[in-house]
């Protein structure tokens, strides 16, 4: 399952939140966080919109006091900490250029702060400017600059004094799809030169998996899944995660033994999962890619591999996206499955079209436990 | 749906156009009449004047006690803008930023003036003073200048405050500024071309304010269209249209200025 290459996994905890809670009003933004942040990570909060991203992030930043809980940097509390003290970088989405200062001035304002020598602070500020690329705008305006380039500005300012921890608020949210792609590779890049801790936020899953080491997804101010995007693409920790994350199939099954359960009367085989009773409902979760679907004939010639399981279904619709297939089915039972398929197989297959749909055992995964507002896609937010 | 000049007939346009040139007329006639008869040789003010002259102008700066109404009118003016903006600063910063009960009821209050008929601000406030004493001072003018200039500044402070993203103040302080030294720094160059506007609007308030300064004025102590009424009461002297064109050329003045350092924010972006 770990087949991706890993970059230098960091190992130290840098920051630790620890029974973080935020409550406006009765209401819980933030609801009993705890997380690890290694040293030189890049970690991405991932969920959708109001599930408490932001003000997690905020009251890492110091904008926001914690209603409870500690937030530790280095083993010591950042609580009474003021923000302007806590030597954090931050880029917000909206730039946030100082807009009567140029480029140069807005990079040099954190120096100036810190009564730095000229001469330092020249330094520092010529290589931020050329880390961003920028040498040749250095005085002008912000308004005279593209939303790209104002972003690589705000990124300069805040790297310029070398913080340990680079907060991002969604800082590509504002520009286009083209440039948010050139900007990430050149975030991670930075972040793999200067070896910086990185706490991103963003409702971008692609972003996340692009750019992130490890990432947190939120749901109504919880973390409810942390690790590498890979492991919660493959393995979900549970079904909200699923369905979060991707595509995803959900069939209802009931467990029978210690691995097998069985779906609208048909035996199935699935991984050994220990504590569930016979007869439990459980829910299975496929993703479209892992599932192979075969005409009739075809399933008739192929012979069932070990440890795989097949189920019978009628074709609704097939819809060819060049490089991939998307075939959706149906079960005799209701239960509508998505299938993804490089090519091969279900080319001359047509709409009402009776197919096996196969998949192995060991790329499903179980839960015993789920919610059922969780299952469709936009849970998540308040 | 938007009205296009181009997708207009000839006829519409040209409807148009003369409604727009009547209004401009009606509103700039009594401007240019008043101004000419400022020029003009006769001393009835008969129009259209038989010669010209700018010997009312000469009367005007020659006479001591048009100069000094001009000069507490000036004087009252400025000491009005700086007051109005620097209260009115901190009071739109609270009513912006400020989460507190009660707050939209405190910013109707602030613009309370605005509504109110002038006369019953003036009579009220000229009770006041009367009962601490302080009827024809400078004070008494200023004071009741500030409270009707007041709203101008803070709705022009509180309009660029609320276009002002707070962001770029959190990004000081998170750059290492405190909370006063970012708004010094970097919240009030932002918004500068608001306070100055304000400070423009509450110089003009006062600079043309008439009812409040006839309660407030005494013999010795008043202000330019105070001077204006009471000499106008008693003769009709073209120096009164000299006076007039003065208080317009300074008021076209700071709109004009308004104007351009609004043309130059919106350049800045
Ligand atoms: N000052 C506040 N007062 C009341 N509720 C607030 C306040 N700030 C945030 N919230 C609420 O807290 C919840 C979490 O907000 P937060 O900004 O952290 O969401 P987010 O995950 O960053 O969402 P988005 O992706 O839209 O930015 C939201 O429901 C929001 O309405
Ligand atoms: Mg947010």
């Amino acid at each position: 399952m770990n087949a991706v290459v890993r970059e230098n996994q960091p190992s130290s905890v840098l920051v630790s939140l620890r029974n973080l809670n935020k409550h406006y009003g009765d209401f819980t933004a933030v609801d009993n966080i705890s997380l690890e942040i290694r040293d030189g990570e890049f970690l991405t909060f991932l969920g959708s919109s109001g599930s408490g991203k932001s003000t997690t992030l905020s009251m890492l930043a110091g904008f926001e006091t914690p209603s409870s809980g500690e937030i530790l940097v280095s083993g010591s509390s950042l609580i009474n900490v003021p923000p302007h003290k806590r030597d954090i970088g931050m880029v917000f989405q909206r730039y946030s250029l100082f807009p009567h200062l140029n480029v140069r001035d807005n990079i040099e304002f954190p120096l100036t702060l810190r009564k730095m020598t000229t001469a330092e602070r020249q330094k520092r500020v010529d290589a931020m400017l050329k880390l961003v690329q920028l040498e040749a705008f250095a005085h002008r305006r912000p308004a005279q600059l593209s939303g790209g380039q104002q972003q690589r500005v705000a990124i300069a300012r805040a790297l310029v004094y070398e913080p340990r921890i680079l907060l991002m608020d969604e800082p590509l949210g504002a520009l286009d799809k083209k440039l948010r792609e050139d900007l990430q590779d050149e975030l991670r890049h930075l972040h793999r030169r200067l070896g910086i801790t990185i706490v991103y936020v963003t409702h971008d899953q692609e972003e996340a998996m692009r750019l992130s080491q490890r990432i947190a997804i939120f749901s109504h101010g919880q973390i409810v899944g942390l690790g590498s995007g890979y492991d919660l693409y493959q393995s979900p920790p549970n079904a909200f995660v699923a369905s979060f994350l991707g595509n995803s199939n959900f069939l209802r099954v009931k467990s029978v033994a210690n691995a097998s359960a069985s779906f609208e009367g048909q035996s199935l085989t699935t991984v050994p999962v220990g504590g569930l009773t016979a007869g439990q409902d459980v829910l299975l979760m496929l993703r479209p890619e892992k599932i192979r679907a075969l005409s009739v004939e075809a399933a008739q010639q192929t012979a069932l591999p070990s440890g795989w399981n097949e189920i019978s279904a009628k074709v609704r619709e097939i819809v060819f996206l060049g490089e991939s297939l998307t075939c959706n089915v149906v079960t005799p039972g209701g239960t509508e499955l998505t299938v993804k398929s490089l090519g091969s197989g279900l080319q001359n297959v047509q709409p009402g079209a009776d197919v096996r749909v196969r998949w192995a055992a060991a790329d499903a995964c179980l839960y015993d436990q789920w919610n059922d507002a969780d299952l469709s896609k936009g849970a998540g937010a308040h | 749906m938007l009205l296009s000049a181009n997708a207009m007939g000839p006829r519409l346009r040209f409807g148009l156009f003369t409604v727009n040139a009547v209004i401009a007329a009606f509103l700039l006639l009594p401007i240019l009449f008043i101004v000419l008869l400022s020029f003009g040789s006769s001393q009835w003010l008969v129009f259209p004047p038989p010669g010209w002259t700018f010997k009312w102008y000469e009367q005007f700066f020659s006479n001591a006690q048009w100069m000094q109404s001009a000069f507490v009118s000036l004087k009252v003016a400025l000491l009005t803008t700086v007051f109005a903006t620097v209260l009115g600063l901190p009071t739109a910063f609270a009513l912006v930023r400020g989460k507190f009960p009660g707050r939209d009821l405190l910013y109707a209050l602030f613009t309370l003036p605005m509504i109110v008929p002038l006369v019953i601000i003036a009579v009220a406030t000229y009770a006041l003073f009367l009962k601490f004493g302080y009827t024809g001072t400078l004070t008494a003018f200023v004071i009741s200048h500030v409270i009707v200039a007041l709203p101008f500044t803070i709705i022009s402070i509180i309009n660029s405050l609320k276009l002002f993203d707070q962001s770029i103040e959190d990004a000081a302080v998170i750059c290492g500024a405190s909370r006063w030294q970012a708004i010094l720094k970097v919240t009030f160059p932002a918004i500068r071309p608001g306070l100055v506007a304000g400070g423009l609007f509450a110089f003009l308030v006062s600079w043309d304010e008439v009812v409040l300064s006839i309660m407030m004025a005494s013999p010795g102590l008043q202000t330019l269209p105070v001077k204006m009424w009471t000499t106008l009461r008693q003769d009709l002297t073209p120096v009164i249209a000299v006076a007039s064109t003065l208080l317009i050329a300074l008021s076209i003045l700071i709109m004009l200025v308004a104007a351009l350092l609004r043309r130059r924010a919106e350049l800045k972006g």
